[in-house]
Formats: C-alpha cells, sequence, structure tokens
C-alpha cells in the first residue's frame, strides 16, 4: 500500500486528475463499496464456526497429526494443558526424567506459523541432559487463540505475560530460554522484563532484532504491476491465502514446502510435515493476526529488538545460532555483540541449514545446543 | 569458517536469463579465491547455471561468456513478441556459442568434475551427468539442461541416445542437501549465494529445491527469467552476484586465504580505475550501489582497507569491458530509429501481417535445418504416439471394465474365443487352445457356472438376450453352430464348447450343467 500512495503523491497532477475524474462519474462510492464488499466477505471466511467446512481442518485433526509427528520421539514425556489467566491454556510438552531433574530446564519457544511437533528430531537428544520443556505459544499450535491487542507494544506484551504466567504455573524457578524465529524475539523481550527468570538465553534465527533499512529497493526497476500487486497483498494477514484456497490448501502446503518433507525425511517418508503445517496455521489466525500487527511492511518489527539491548541485564548469557543459508540477515548478531560489550554474547553458524536450522542439521543443532547448555550447569 | 578440510561442491541454480548473475558470481570466486573453484570436488548445474558451471570448469573466458548471455538477451528483446517470436531459435544460438567458446578438450577437464542436471523424458527422473566423451556430448548437455519444453521447441534433444529435456524442471539445485555445497541462486532465499532483499519475509517457496523467497523483486526476477531485461539491468544484475559473492566469501573468511593471486588483479584493477570512471557516471544504477557497499564495509571492519574497495565496486577488467561492450551496440542507428514511438507503434500494428510472413519463413528455415534429424525424431515421435495411444487404450479399456458389470466383458471374451477359429483353422487350433491352458478352460466353466446361476435367477435374461443377439450378428456364418436362431447366446456357447471340455476334464463337465 505505501509504495503505491508514495508513487502517487510524487507525481500530483494525475492523482488529482484521477480523483476529480472518479467523482465525476461516481466510481470512488463503488469502489468504496466493492472493498467493502471484500473486506466483508474475508472477515466472513474467518468465522470460527464457518471455517471448518471449507478448510479441511480441526482441533482434533492437529491433535491427531500432532501425535504423528510425535511418534517417532522415544523418551518418555508427558503432555498437558497449563491454563492460565482468563480461561486461557498453553498446550505443554514436558521432557522430565529423573535422571536429570535437578539441573536447570530449558524452555523451547517455537517460531511463526510453527508448534511443539516441528522441535521432534530435537527432543530425544536435549532432553538426555535436562529437563526440556516445549509449548505452543498462545495464538498458535493447540493453545488458546484469543483476541490479540492491535497494537504491536500490546501484543508483545499479551505473549510475554502468557510465559510468565505458564512459568508460575508449572512452577520453574529459573530456565534456559530457546527461541527460535518470533519465538527468539519474544525470548528476549521477556529476559528485558524478568530477568531473574532467564539463565541463559538461546536464540535460533532470531525475527525481529534489525530495525528496517531505509534504502528501499529503489536501486531496481520494479515495475508497477508487481508495486500494484504488493500493495493488494498488504492488508492481508500472511497466510490468508492459505485459508482462502480452503480444501486446496494441503495440496499447496505440499506443492510450495516439499523442503519440510526433506528436512523429516528420516523420519517420515509420507505428508505428515506438511499435514501439521497446514492443520497449524488454518485454524484462527489468532498468533498470526497478532504477529502481523508487530510487523510493518516487508515483515519489519515495529519495535526492533536491537535499540531494547541495553535494557537487558548484562549477566545474561546469550548464545545466538544462525543457519548459514538462511535469508535472515545474520550481522544483527554481531550488532547485537556490539550492543552488549560486557556481557557473553557468542554467535555460531551452522553449516548447510536455512532459516529452520534445527530441522535442516539436526545433529549440528542440538550438538551446538547441549556445549551452549553446558556453561549454565 | 567455511571448512576447507573437507571436499566440497559449488552448484548453480538454474534461472533463465538471469544466468548472468551466475557470472558475476563465478568471476568473483575465480579472482577472489580461485582455490574455491579449482579444488571443488564437483561444480553442479541446471539449465542456465550448467553454462556457467561448464565454463568454469573449462576455464573459458567468463566475461566472453556473459557478452554472450547479453547478446542472446538482445537477441530475444529485438522482436515484438520477445522469445515468443517463431524466428527466434535459442537452442540453435546457445549451442552455437558453446561451440565457438569452448576448447576443443573441455570434456576432459569436465569430466567427473562437472554435473549437469537433465530431466529425462520417458519417466521425468533426475539424471546428473558427469561423464563426456567428447566436446559435442559436453556442449549436447548443455542444451538438453538449458531446453524449457514448449519455450524452446517441442521435440526433446538426444543424449547418447536418450531424450532429455531442462534439468530446472526435476531438480533445479543439484546436491544442494549435501552440508559443504556451495549454493548459488539469482533468487533471494535460503541459498550461500543469493541477493538480500531488504524483507525479512519468511515465507518462502521450493521449485525443485531452489528457494525462492516471497519478494517482490523475485517476483520481478521470475517474471524476467524467461523474459529477458534490458541488457543495462543485467549488467546490473551481474554486478549484483559478485557482489554477493564477495560478501559470502568475506562472511567466511575466504577473502584473505590465498595471498599471491590477489595481486595481479589488483594492480589491473587500479590501472583501468580511470577508464571506468567515465562509464559509472552515465550508470545511474552503479551509483546507488556504491551506498550498501558502505555498510558492508562497517560491518567488517578489518576488510575496509582503500585498495578492497575496488574490487566491490568494479567487476573485473575482463569482465565488465566485455559487458559495457554488449551493452553498448545498441546504439546503431537502426536500432534507434527503431526504438523510436512511432515505428514501434507502426510495427505493433502491423504484426498481424508481418507475423505470419515471418512465421512461414522462420518455419522454413527451421525444417530445413532439421532435415538431418527428420528421420530419428519422426521415429521418436510414433514411438511416442504409439506408447500415448496405447496407453489411453489400456485406461480406457479399464475404465469400462470397471463400469461395465463383469458379466458383460466376460461375454465379450467368450465371444472373442469363438470368433478366434473362424478366423484361421478351427481343428488346428482348438486342440492347442485347450491342451495349453487348462487354467482358461476352468475359467470357462466357472463362467458357464455363472451364467446357470444367472439364468435360474432369471433377473438378468433380458440383458443376455441383448448380449446374444449381439454376438449372433457378429458371427461368421460358416462357423455358427444349429443352435443360432436361439435368441440365448448362452446355448451357443455351451454347445461349442462342451466336446472340448468333456475331452478334457470329464468330471468337470456335469458339473457345469
Amino acid at each position: 500500500m505505501l509504495s503505491w500512495v508514495e508513487d502517487s503523491s510524487s507525481d500530483p497532477f494525475p492523482r488529482v486528475l484521477v480523483q476529480r475524474v472518479m467523482s465525476v462519474v461516481g466510481a470512488h462510492g463503488l469502489v468504496s463499496s466493492v472493498w467493502g464488499y471484500v473486506d466483508a466477505t474475508v472477515r466472513w471466511c474467518w468465522i470460527p464456526s464457518w471455517l471448518p467446512s471449507w478448510c479441511p481442518t480441526s482441533s482434533l485433526q492437529l491433535q491427531t497429526a500432532e501425535d504423528r509427528m510425535l511418534r517417532c520421539v522415544e523418551s518418555a514425556f508427558s503432555k498437558q494443558y497449563v491454563p492460565i489467566a482468563n480461561g486461557k491454556q498453553l498446550w505443554t510438552l514436558t521432557f522430565s526424567s529423573d535422571r536429570v531433574k535437578d539441573r536447570t530446564p530449558m524452555v523451547l519457544l517455537h517460531g511463526f506459523g510453527g508448534g511443539v511437533g516441528l522441535w521432534a528430531q530435537n527432543l530425544d537428544a536435549l532432553s538426555q541432559c535436562r529437563p526440556i520443556w516445549a509449548m505452543d505459544l498462545l495464538g498458535f499450535g493447540r493453545s488458546s487463540r484469543p483476541r490479540f491487542c492491535t497494537d504491536a507494544q500490546g501484543a508483545e506484551d499479551q505473549f510475554v505475560e502468557s510465559i510468565e504466567q505458564w512459568r508460575a504455573e508449572v512452577g520453574l524457578e529459573s530456565m534456559i530460554l530457546l527461541g527460535h524465529n518470533l519465538g527468539g524475539f519474544l525470548a528476549a523481550s521477556y529476559a528485558i522484563r524478568y530477568p531473574s527468570r532467564v539463565k541463559h538465553m538461546v536464540l535460533v534465527e532470531p525475527w525481529g532484532f534489525p530495525e528496517r533499512p531505509d534504502t528501499a529497493e529503489a536501486d531496481r526497476p520494479i515495475p508497477v504491476w508487481i508495486k500494484a500487486l504488493g500493495a493488494m497483498f498488504t492488508p492481508f494477514n500472511p497466510l490468508a491465502g492459505l485459508r482462502l484456497v480452503g480444501p486446496l490448501g494441503p495440496t499447496l502446503v505440499q506443492t510450495l514446502r516439499p523442503d519440510f518433507k526433506r528436512k523429516f525425511c528420516s523420519m517420515f517418508s509420507d505428508n505428515t510435515v506438511s499435514d501439521y503445517i497446514y492443520h497449524l496455521n488454518v485454524q484462527i489466525p489468532s498468533g498470526e493476526t497478532a504477529f502481523k500487527n508487530m510487523t510493518n511492511s516487508f515483515g519489519w518489527a515495529t519495535r526492533p529488538m536491537l535499540h531494547r539491548m541495553d535494557q537487558l541485564q548484562p549477566k545474561i548469557p546469550m548464545a545466538i545460532i544462525y543457519g548459514s543459508r538462511s535469508s535472515i540477515d545474520s550481522s544483527a548478531g554481531s550488532s547485537i555483540r556490539e550492543s552488549r560489550p560486557h556481557s557473553h554474547v557468542e554467535i555460531t553458524t551452522i553449516r548447510g541449514a536455512g532459516h529452520y536450522v534445527y530441522a535442516d542439521q539436526p545433529e549440528d543443532f542440538n550438538h551446538t545446543v547441549l556445549q551452549v547448555c553446558d556453561q549454565v550447569d | 569458517m567455511f571448512p576447507l578440510d573437507s571436499p566440497w561442491n559449488i552448484s548453480f541454480a538454474g534461472c533463465g536469463f538471469l544466468g548472468i548473475y551466475h557470472i558475476g558470481v563465478a568471476s568473483c570466486l575465480k579472482e577472489q579465491a580461485p582455490f574455491l573453484v579449482q579444488n571443488a570436488r564437483h561444480i553442479y548445474g541446471a539449465s542456465a547455471g550448467a553454462l556457467t558451471a561448464t565454463a568454469l570448469v573449462s576455464g573459458v573466458c567468463l566475461g566472453e561468456t556473459g557478452a554472450s548471455i547479453i547478446n542472446v538477451a538482445k537477441e530475444a528483446r529485438k522482436r515484438f513478441l520477445g522469445p515468443m517470436h517463431p524466428s527466434f531459435n535459442l537452442m540453435k544460438i546457445v549451442r552455437h556459442m558453446l561451440l565457438c567458446t569452448l576448447p576443443a578438450d573441455c570434456h576432459l577437464e569436465a569430466n567427473g568434475r562437472l554435473g549437469i542436471s537433465l530431466t529425462r523424458v520417458t519417466d521425468g527422473e533426475n539424471v546428473l551427468v558427469s561423464h563426456f566423451n567428447n566436446k559435442e556430448e559436453l556442449v549436447q548437455a548443455c542444451v538438453c539442461s538449458a531446453y524449457i519444453p514448449v519455450y524452446c521447441g517441442l521435440i526433446p534433444p538426444t543424449l547418447q541416445g536418450v531424450r532429455y529435456v531442462d534439468g530446472g524442471i526435476s531438480d533445479n539445485l543439484p546436491q544442494y542437501e549435501l552440508k559443504n555445497t556451495i549454493t548459488v541462486s539469482p533468487f533471494s532465499g535460503e541459498s550461500d549465494i543469493c541477493p538480500r532483499d531488504t524483507s525479512t519475509n519468511m515465507h518462502e517457496l521450493r521449485f525443485t529445491n531452489t528457494s525462492i523467497q516471497f519478494t517482490l523483486t523475485n517476483l520481478y526476477r521470475i517474471s524476467r527469467a524467461l523474459f529477458p531485461p534490458d541488457p543495462m539491468i543485467m549488467k546490473a544484475m551481474c554486478k549484483q552476484g559478485y557482489k554477493d559473492a564477495l560478501h559470502f566469501l568475506k562472511k567466511n573468511g575466504l577473502l584473505h586465504f590465498n595471498g599471491p593471486h590477489r595481486d595481479r588483479p589488483l594492480l589491473a584493477n587500479s590501472k583501468d580505475k580511470e577508464e571506468y570512471k567515465n562509464e559509472e557516471e552515465d550508470n545511474n544504477n552503479d551509483e546507488e550501489k556504491e551506498k550498501p557497499l558502505v555498510d558492508d564495509g562497517a560491518v567488517m571492519i578489518h576488510f575496509s582497507s582503500s585498495t578492497e574497495k575496488q574490487f566491490i565496486e568494479h567487476l573485473p577488467p575482463a569482465l565488465h569491458k566485455a559487458l559495457v561492450e554488449a551493452c553498448m551496440e545498441r546504439k546503431s542507428l537502426t536500432q534507434s530509429l527503431s526504438n523510436l514511438l512511432p515505428v514501434r507503434m507502426a510495427s505493433a500494428m502491423m504484426l498481424p501481417y508481418t507475423l505470419p510472413v515471418e512465421s512461414a519463413m522462420s518455419l522454413t528455415l527451421r525444417l530445413l535445418e532439421w532435415l538431418p534429424d527428420v528421420q530419428e525424431d519422426v521415429g521418436w515421435m510414433r514411438e511416442q504416439i504409439l506408447k500415448i495411444l496405447q496407453h489411453v487404450l489400456r485406461q480406457a479399456s479399464k475404465s469400462i471394465s470397471q463400469q461395465v458389470s463383469a458379466r458383460f466383458s466376460w461375454q465379450l471374451e467368450l465371444h472373442h474365443y469363438q470368433s478366434l477359429p473362424s478366423q484361421i483353422s478351427s481343428t488346428s487350433l482348438f486342440p492347442s487352445w485347450v491342451n495349453g491352458s487348462s487354467s482358461s478352460v476352468l475359467d470357462v466353466f466357472m463362467r458357464l457356472n455363472q451364467y446357470k446361476r444367472q439364468l435360474l435367477s432369471g433377473v438378468l435374461c433380458i440383458n443376455m438376450d441383448v448380449q446374444g443377439s449381439f454376438k449372433s450378428g457378429s458371427m461368421s456364418p460358416d462357423k455358427s453352430p444349429p443352435s443360432i436362431h436361439s435368441p440365448e447366446g448362452l446355448t451357443m456357447v455351451v454347445v461349442d464348447i462342451l466336446p472340448a471340455a468333456n475331452s478334457e476334464k470329464p468330471s468337470a463337465a456335469p458339473k457345469s450343467f
């Protein structure tokens, strides 16, 4: 939307002309009414009761898909809903054998559009050394999907508070907080607010740290039709298209992301992973909307975390793990290190891994995380 | 950072005309980290990536390769419909280019090191070809790998007697799953060397292993992959490739790895610096490019000496010169004349008249060029058509047999058995049919049983009547038994088969009655 407005304002004459013509013909009213209709239709698409009939999904199907994802996990674990304030609950997996009970537990926070099942290749290895708690973030996976605040600050606070309430409920004194993508952002935000609870922070491909660079893509000639297309998609949720196509959704996930099947090929040869991802993301888009409200255009964070790094207590050590092929800019890692001169910040890049480091190169990832955790106790 | 103690590969993604990006990457690797190319175990490529991989392995001047890619793009842009114009024969140009530029012994260098991704036509499987007996085979492998069906033509080319099409259809980024493969792609996404767009959009799609992030710039790139952009934009893409490769080398600490090799290009670069200055000034793209480069330098403070920056700002002299020359030519008189708006409009309006003539001419030309291969290709086409027909027939008969009731199909088969003797000689065929397959006789008995039951139940009498009359109509008259006047086909069949059945298995015969 932005780019289009900029274009027209830079050339005022045609804009005025277009407006005049539109007012004469009465097209303005027409356009707005059409837009209103489209908007209403799209909103209607999100009505929860109507959703299952269009998208082949349900919470039961999500549960089945998750069970299938976790079938290959060999360690014993318990699954439960942990109640937090206002009747909401967070879906939690707990790995806690007697052997490792007295060590600092590690809490895994998944990324945008993810869920606990995606850690399937890591849970066994990580739970060998310490208790592991993996949860679905509020508004994602099998957790409650409430309506979030519409402003960035409010949504972030809701996320962070839900984690704190969850911690109090399960009774963890302190923890190692590991977050991927959005989880990494929330882990940092949580550590700023509740420093005493975080013994160590592990950020895996964290989202939302750098600020949106000022140099827009002006150096490349982008045709108008592409800009228009971009403007068309801006008001929608990131995954609205997946819900909109309804019954075609599972096929769409399989066609667009065959790499997920490949990432988990050591565990499943069928479409287990794409099914799981599909069911995670076509339920009520609550966390997704919150995420959208926390971003400005092109997926950059409205409240970049790099600005707040000085509020983080220097005593909290930090490890940042990047995938060598990921499209997330790893220079944010060195910026974090610069902004925390008196703290321990360790940056690891894992070769041959993309954004989903823990699924692309599970052995290397597990090894790195275990090494980092050994520094704690 | 990059583990040089274990073997590594380089893999170039297929990308159509964006292949110019690979030239930039390849020239950077070759100049700044020659050991990385020389000691790479394999260099893979698909489609346009295969061309760059071949050039890199055989040691061809990359400037020349880049210039020829731009020339092809210019050729494609010349006409109103671009590359879709019938007189534009991409495969012919590519083949000619490769034959001209590659040295005669290139296959020796390429053998075992170069891997070209191809898609086999017969089963759609991916094939990585890495053995080439001679230069022609190498050229043919490149042509096959770049052969996008429909876009390039309809009859796929052959390599070593097998038909192949574009490798990008089955695997656009060979061996990407290996940890030590340096993946190169002109689309921003999850590759080792690729442009980084100003977007942190996490959504991406995978096109046969190539990761493509959902960004507007990528959308533009995709739209330009088969319909080449302006030569100046292609030059900018080449430069972008050089820059991204340099960024990769810096990030992995490979830039200062080989000291002595750096001196030569450094000198050449500073010598030609003034020469570039003039060209840089009238090139808007380049000025804007310098901005982010300063940022790069700030991040990597320990690299930013004044001489280093020249690497960043300039492509290698030979490449730069070749690209500039390739871009320059369009300022000729006829070209600029044809670029005038009225001329373009006129040519667009004339299109309905000129297109058929031009199409006919180019078609004739192509037919003439095709003559040596006609026999082979026609044979292949016939084979394919036969295969398709067989497949269709099999499918059709399968679906028919599923839809129509089993009774009907049995009856048809019976009819078939019966009409067989009439065609040849009943005496010679009959015993062999009986002796040869006792199981088929049992089959017949089972069917007869079935018929008897149906007849007794009397439900499907009408149906069988119809079939019976149908059968009697198609029977040859000399073989028709006396009972043919009966409206029921069943009677007739029994009479015919009974003697044979009796002779073979007397115990079964009473049962069937």
